[in-house]
């Protein structure tokens, strides 16, 4: 294939025989891409038993899925799932090629850039085709957004986490290709995955929550940081944090909210005691109303949000839970009395 | 004993780290002189490295690709335990992305007679791409385990770890010599102590450049990178903020109240 | 060219010592603050890092290390808590004498076990009848077959319950002018440490009395030969003793333009921070000048120690300077604080009370002044 009609691709990640929301929306983001190429879109999917995903992909704007289905590919195994997707990508010679950025993604993806010796963007907040037909890898950096591009080696590859594009609607109609690829042969097998264990989740999944608490340095010391905690627990929101609010160790990584943690498209969002930094605030999508209270009116998050309180958090916070507690909708709803 | 490669990053002090700006005019990033500190998460790194010297003995060797000033973070790694610091600094460096970070420090790696465990911090607090280690790994050849949060089997050829996974994590089993990254969560790193840093008045920090590696100088930095930074904008604020006046319970009550007027509550 | 940068071994050092303070030490700070107890936890954070090591030489299972980094851990301990850093100051001085003045056997049998930490020490010169007059001491010794009967009583002493060796001036019974300092151990009969006192400041630290009541001390813990008691205890408070208030002092100035600097760019009055207003401004000015020049009096004085040369003038000159900005710095810091300043959990609070013990330490502001004086006029 000349490089002018090669495709673009997206890895698509499954788990337990799923397909995750992020290998949809980067479907639906390819999509978009390669009809401004106008080339097809075409997918890589590994796993066991997963043909009906297959179709899944198709239906999400896929025109043609490289299916591996074999009980070799159950589960993610390294150097296995490296293997195929570098050969077959040597074949096909894809243009881009998109990862989502899971943390399997986030270790598969520099494995298969750096056996293509190829460039590989993190964490992307938005993709785009220049006018000279190069994909545009946009980041949040010091406080603008940086384009990123790999002008000469291809695939260009870039990661993207979880809803940073909209999830594409599924289309029953569309048809496509399905290519089955074998499992690679005669690969030396150094390190393998033996067992996966996964918890339930606990508490308001961030990702999906309606009310987001965010909250950040601001909160000065663990006490202060239960102060947020429970302003989400009396506007049944889910709490996220900044990346100096986990570093202190108030808040788990996993709460994260931002360019390399967890994005958020709460109808609400509240960001307590944090300064609005740039990569926060990519991690919030579409919000409908945001607040923010911080101490320093100079703060860059009052330029981005609805309304603002310039109040020590420590201060304001526990004043406005009272209030919220003191109305009538709130309390009815609190776990505990006032 | 063990041969380990700890691969470690000086980086501006993330507490100042925000005052690294734009300049608006020049284009250029200001504050470049801000003091360099060990990344957090190769302080883990290391701290893995030392105790399983204290375990079952090691020999610690230290590399960052850095300019000239990062030789203070490396006096620190020796003062805290490490045996040789090897900083590679040559002007062919900079500029350097991910790819051509992790080529470098293959190449500077693969001269040292054996290697049995390279660990890294799973990501640099000023480039996060967690890119470097797995990298690494593909131009050392041998097989990696990235997001370890703990080591769980470390006796023999073939050690256990577990990797995180979003609400979880996966039990891996894998051969030495291998590479690993690894969480904040796997262990807390030792302070500095003062007969370490006496101690580290015998131990060696050597620099290599471009020469000692025995590259081209098209394979490392800037030239030896496939991404390249085209860009860089500012973004505009959609959103036209009102500032809420009034005392504090004045504020908290009009809060309150905007928040029934949306519906939320 | 005076170079007036530190070496990079030396900003190591510092940076140790600034670790150990803010995890191992601080977390005990406020319930010091409560009790005026619980020094035991500081005690054995400072001893597990190496600080009673500093000055100890190697042979002897110290570090061989100089002032100059004595100071900068003092001045890192300070800043987190000025308790444990004058307890870690006098038990240095403890240390000193012996260092200064001790038979090699005398070395032999103490210092490793206070380079290790294992042991502790201080010097027990004062008494309601002399501090500031040392002269003054009632503390008596009489030579009895072959050991040394000490009777008397010390007051202020730093570390007088939790010490295992104490350098105790006495002065002859039977000569009221030869004085000579013994090396007493806590567990010598007739030695028991008393009252432990209350201090409006440095809360956490221990200082209390010590009563000698016909304690046997060994012949051979007499240090320094008799009657050069003077001599040995007024040496190494002249140096160690005043550059450890020194290091005590610095630390509490630089807590107090932290603070001062934190919350004046957090407090909200007339819409802007107040570090926009120009009275705070300039008290934020006094404070770095102070704290600015207090630093180079300190090292100047211990770069002058570790070349071996006599310092007790310069630290004189320092330890006066800094203690009394240290009390200015607690002042303007609680002033900047406005209201805040007097809630207890606002830790300026602390630094006020703090401050006021730095000036009668290891020699008065105005005993500063007559040896300083005594310089200018010789």
């Amino acid at each position: 294939m000349s490089r002018q009609r090669s495709s673009v691709w997206v890895i698509a990640e499954q788990i337990n025989g799923q397909v995750l929301g992020v290998s949809l929306e980067l479907i639906g983001q390819a999509r978009k891409i390669a009809d401004d190429l106008g080339v097809p879109v075409e997918a890589v999917l590994l796993g066991n038993e997963i043909g009906d995903q297959a179709e899944m992909l198709l239906f999400s704007g896929a025109d043609v899925v490289y299916l591996g289905d074999s009980p070799d590919f159950e589960v993610y195994q390294p150097e296995i799932y490296t293997e195929r997707i570098v050969s077959l990508s040597k074949d096909v010679q894809p243009q881009i090629m998109l990862i989502g950025s899971t943390y399997v993604g986030r270790e598969l993806a520099p494995l298969i850039a750096a056996k293509l010796e190829t460039g590989l963007t993190a964490h992307c907040i938005d993709l785009v085709i220049s006018g000279e037909g190069i994909l545009e890898q946009k980041i949040p950096a010091y406080g603008g957004i940086m384009s990123i591009i790999c002008p000469d080696k291809r695939p260009q590859m870039a990661t993207v986490t979880q809803g940073v594009f909209p999830m594409p609607r599924l289309d029953e109609d569309r048809s496509g290709k399905i290519v089955p690829v074998e499992p690679p042969e005669g690969v030396k097998v150094r390190v393998e995955t033996l067992d996966v264990v996964l918890k339930e989740p606990v508490g308001v999944l961030l990702e999906s929550a309606p009310i987001v608490v965010a909250g950040g340095s601001g909160a000065g010391s663990i006490e202060g940081w239960k102060e947020i905690e429970a302003l989400a627990e009396v506007l049944n929101a889910a709490l996220g944090s900044t990346r100096p609010a986990v570093d202190e160790g108030w808040a788990d990584l996993e709460t994260m909210i931002g360019q390399s943690g967890k994005m958020v498209s709460p109808e609400l969002y509240i960001g307590v005691g944090l300064s609005g930094e740039l990569q926060h605030m990519v991690g919030i999508v579409g919000a409908k109303v945001m607040i923010a209270i911080n101490n320093d009116a100079k703060a860059p998050v009052f330029e981005q949000v609805d309304f603002g309180v310039v109040e020590d958090c420590r201060v304001f916070v526990p004043a406005f839970v009272k209030a919220l507690k003191n109305n009538e909708a709130c309390a009815g709803r609190a776990t505990h009395v006032t | 004993m063990l041969s380990i490669v700890v691969c470690v990053k000086a980086v501006p002090d993330p507490k100042e780290a925000d005052k690294i700006r734009i300049d608006p005019v020049t284009k250029s990033l200001t504050r470049l002189d801000l003091p360099l500190v060990i990344n957090s998460l190769d302080q883990n790194a290391l701290e893995a490295a030392l105790q399983f010297k204290e375990r079952f003995g090691a020999h610690i060797t230290v590399f960052s690709m850095g300019p000239p000033s990062a030789g203070n973070v490396m006096k620190e790694c020796l003062a805290l335990g490490a045996d040789v610091g090897i900083l590679l600094s040559d002007p062919a460096f900079a500029g350097a992305d991910a790819l051509a970070t992790a080529f470098t420090l293959a190449q500077a790696i693969e001269k040292l007679d054996e290697v049995d465990v390279v660990l890294c911090g799973r990501a640099s607090s000023d480039g996060a791409t967690e890119w470097v280690g797995p990298e690494l790994a593909i131009f050392l050849e041998m097989p990696v385990v990235s997001m370890v949060s703990e080591f769980v089997e470390t006796e023999g050829p073939c050690w256990q770890v577990k990797s995180d996974i979003e609400n979880g994590y996966r039990l891996m089993q894998v051969e030495l010599p291998a590479v690993f990254t690894v969480t904040q969560d796997v262990n807390t790193p030792r302070t500095l102590s003062f007969s370490g840093i006496i101690k580290a008045r015998k131990k060696e920090i050597t620099t290599w450049g471009l020469v000692d590696l025995g590259e081209s100088a098209q394979s490392v930095g800037l030239k030896g990178s496939p991404t390249i930074v085209s860009d860089l904008t500012y973004i505009e604020s959609k959103r036209a903020c009102q500032i809420i006046e009034g005392t504090l319970e004045e504020k908290a009550d009009i809060l309150v109240a905007k928040l029934v007027e949306a519906g939320f509550i | 060219m005076i170079d007036f940068t530190f070496t990079e071994e030396q900003e190591l050092f510092q940076k140790a010592a600034r670790e150990h303070a803010e995890t191992q030490i601080a977390p005990h700070v406020s319930v010091m603050e409560e009790t005026g107890r619980n020094w035991e936890p500081v005690i054995k954070a400072i001893c597990e890092a190496e600080m009673m090591a500093i000055t100890i030489p190697e042979e002897y299972g110290g570090l061989g290390l100089g002032y100059v980094e004595r100071l900068l851990a003092l001045e890192e301990i300070g800043r987190i808590s000025v308790a444990t850093a004058m307890m870690m100051q006098v038990g240095g001085l403890g240390i000193e004498p012996i260092i200064k003045f001790a038979t090699d056997e005398q070395k032999k049998k103490y210092l490793p076990g206070l380079a290790s930490g294992e042991h502790f020490a201080t010097v027990a010169v004062t008494e309601p009848t002399g501090g500031s007059d040392p002269r003054g001491c009632r503390t008596t010794y009489k030579k009895q077959n072959g050991s040394y009967i000490l009777n008397g009583r010390k007051c202020f002493i730093t570390n007088s319950h939790i010490a295992d060796t104490q350098v105790v001036l006495a002065v002859d019974d039977d000569n009221p002018e030869a004085f000579s300092t013994f090396i007493v151990e806590s567990g010598m009969e007739g030695f028991k440490p008393t009252h432990i006192e209350h201090k409006v400041g440095m809360r956490g630290c221990n200082t209390g009395e010590i009563e000698l009541k016909n304690c046997k001390v060994p012949a051979e813990n007499l240090l320094g030969g008799e009657g050069k008691g003077m001599r040995v205890s007024m040496a190494s408070i002249s140096d160690v003793g005043r550059g450890g208030m020194v290091g005590c002092a610095m630390g509490l100035q630089k807590a107090c333009l932290d603070a001062s600097v934190k919350f004046a760019n957090e407090r909200i009055l007339y819409g802007k921070p107040i570090s926009r207003l120009q009275a705070i401004q300039f008290k934020l000015a006094d404070m770095k000048i102070d704290l600015d020049a207090g630093r180079l009096l300190g090292y100047r004085a211990a770069s002058i120690q570790d070349k071996g040369e006599r310092s007790g003038n310069e630290f004189a000159v320092a330890k006066y300077y800094t203690t009394e900005a240290a009390q200015r710095a607690a002042k303007m810091a609680v002033d900047i604080h406005g209201g805040y300043g007097c809630m207890e959990e606002y830790a300026v609070t602390r630094y006020l009370r703090d401050s006021y013990v730095l000036g009668p330490s290891a020699g008065t502001s105005d005993i500063m002044k007559v040896i300083v004086s005594r310089w200018v006029l010789s």
